[in-house]
């Protein structure tokens, strides 16, 4: 899986293509780790090149989360293909998270 | 002093061991009624113990040996078994915890007897050795009883095989560890070097085989669930297997099978998903129509009955943690 790093108005939007299942979760979670320690308050999380997700992918976001609550962030998601919407929607992870259709709303909204 | 190394030791380690399980497995509750229930077994057991000891004749070493073991470690076993039966544990973790917490209530009773019996006898060497040593037995091996008990429960429907291996594990290394076959000093060294590992290996192990057991059932779940949902199922393996149920079943006993089947795996992935929240220190979700959801499945799984359910099983293999799982729904 590559993570991508842009800085976009005031936002880091990070790209997430390909897999985010149980191989690569120890590597995404170390690199969006070494990411919240350079202190980002507003990060959107762009899934358009990201088509699967398993729960140890949802547990790297659910850290990621929790830790831009702790210092009063704000994560947004965007660009969630259809299959993976469906994840978050049939599990109720979609309630949690701020997801939006794109990266133009993320950026405005 | 003796008093601090006489309480304190197994309150440390009944902590730590709370603080390992990261998926926050133990409830509070759930452990003070197993402090508290431990307390209750020290008397219970010291009366048991001097009953059948005036009745049977036996001297102070046949007691200390033979009998305390095993009527101290079945009335500590008593707790934990209903809380399996009642589907409030279902990992080794929280097995292992609430057991030892069983054992700490034990421990703490019967030390405050000793502090108050002994006086001045109760010195710190006396302490440590009952601090250190004795506490961390008894909670260790109600524990082990614990440990085995969930495990044989994930395996088969009867608990009989966990009760009895699990049951005679904590009495033989109970009836071992009052042999004092090395010197009292130097077994107390030992139990604080085996068991914490013993724990930490345990935890470690549970800790992946839970991780393993989320990513591989929550993944499937939801693709299982995402088929039924766009009315895919029939070209899935599953839902080749439910029609060929066809012959074998009136076609309402069939369309409840794929009802319960449908609704298990929705709440079996809201099962999972508090569990991540939890992991992560999130509060748990709770939609609003859970409750009447899991009165369904339960009127469900009658109306399919034995055979439905058994038809059913390599679909859905409604043992111990799955039952667990719908039982944490239903309380939290």
């Amino acid at each position: 899986m590559n993570v991508t790093r842009t800085n976009i108005d005031d936002y880091l939007v990070v790209g997430l293509q390909g897999r985010l299942d149980t191989i690569q979760a120890d590597a995404v979670e170390k690199t969006m780790l070494e990411i919240l320690d350079q202190e980002h308050t507003r990060i959107i999380l762009d899934c358009k090149e990201m088509d699967y997700i398993s729960s140890s992918g949802l547990r790297i976001l659910l850290i990621v989360q929790k830790r831009m609550l702790a210092v009063s962030g704000t994560l947004k998601l965007c660009n969630l293909q259809p299959s993976i919407q469906e994840i978050f929607d049939i599990s109720g992870f979609s309630m949690i998270f701020t997801i939006l259709p794109d990266l133009k709303t993320a950026l405005k909204d | 002093m003796a008093i601090l190394f006489g309480f304190f030791p197994v309150l440390i380690f009944l902590g730590c061991l709370f603080l390992l399980d990261s998926f926050k497995l133990v409830r509070v509750r759930w452990l003070i009624f197993c402090l508290i229930w431990g307390l209750l077994t020290t008397a219970m057991a010291y009366l048991l113990n001097t009953w059948s000891a005036s009745l049977f004749d036996f001297d102070f070493k046949a007691l200390s040996l033979y009998v305390a073991p095993v009527t101290e470690e079945l009335l500590k076993a008593v707790f934990l078994f209903i809380m399996v039966t009642r589907r409030q544990i279902g990992f080794m973790i929280d097995a292992a915890i609430y057991g030892f917490a069983i054992g700490t209530g034990f421990a703490l009773a019967e030390n405050t007897w000793y502090y108050l019996h002994l006086g001045e006898g109760f010195d710190v060497l006396l302490a440590i050795v009952r601090g250190f040593g004795t506490a961390i037995m008894h909670g260790g091996t109600v524990a082990i009883f614990g440990m085995v008990l969930i495990e044989r429960a994930q395996r088969s429907t009867s608990l009989f095989s966990g009760t009895s291996i699990g049951l005679v594990s904590a009495i033989v290394i109970h009836s071992l560890y009052n042999h004092f076959m090395v010197s009292p000093l130097l077994q107390t060294l030992l139990i604080i070097v085996i068991l914490p590992v013993v724990f930490y290996m345990v935890f470690m192990a549970t800790n992946n085989h839970l991780q393993k057991w989320l990513e591989v059932a929550f993944s499937s779940e939801i693709d299982m669930l995402r088929m039924i949902r766009k009315g895919q199922l029939k070209d899935t393996r599953a839902g080749n297997y439910l029609t060929s149920l066809k012959e074998h079943f009136d076609p309402e006993v069939l369309v409840d099978m794929y009802c319960y089947f449908s609704l298990y795996l929705e709440l079996s992935i809201k099962a999972k998903r508090n569990l991540l929240l939890k992991e992560s220190g999130f509060p748990v979700m709770l939609e609003p129509d859970i409750k009447s959801k899991l009165k369904e499945i339960r009127l469900l799984r009658k109306k399919i009955g034995k055979a439905g359910e058994l038809a059913l099983l390599p679909l859905v293999r409604m043992q111990h943690r799955e039952l667990w799982e719908l039982n944490q729904l239903e309380n939290q």
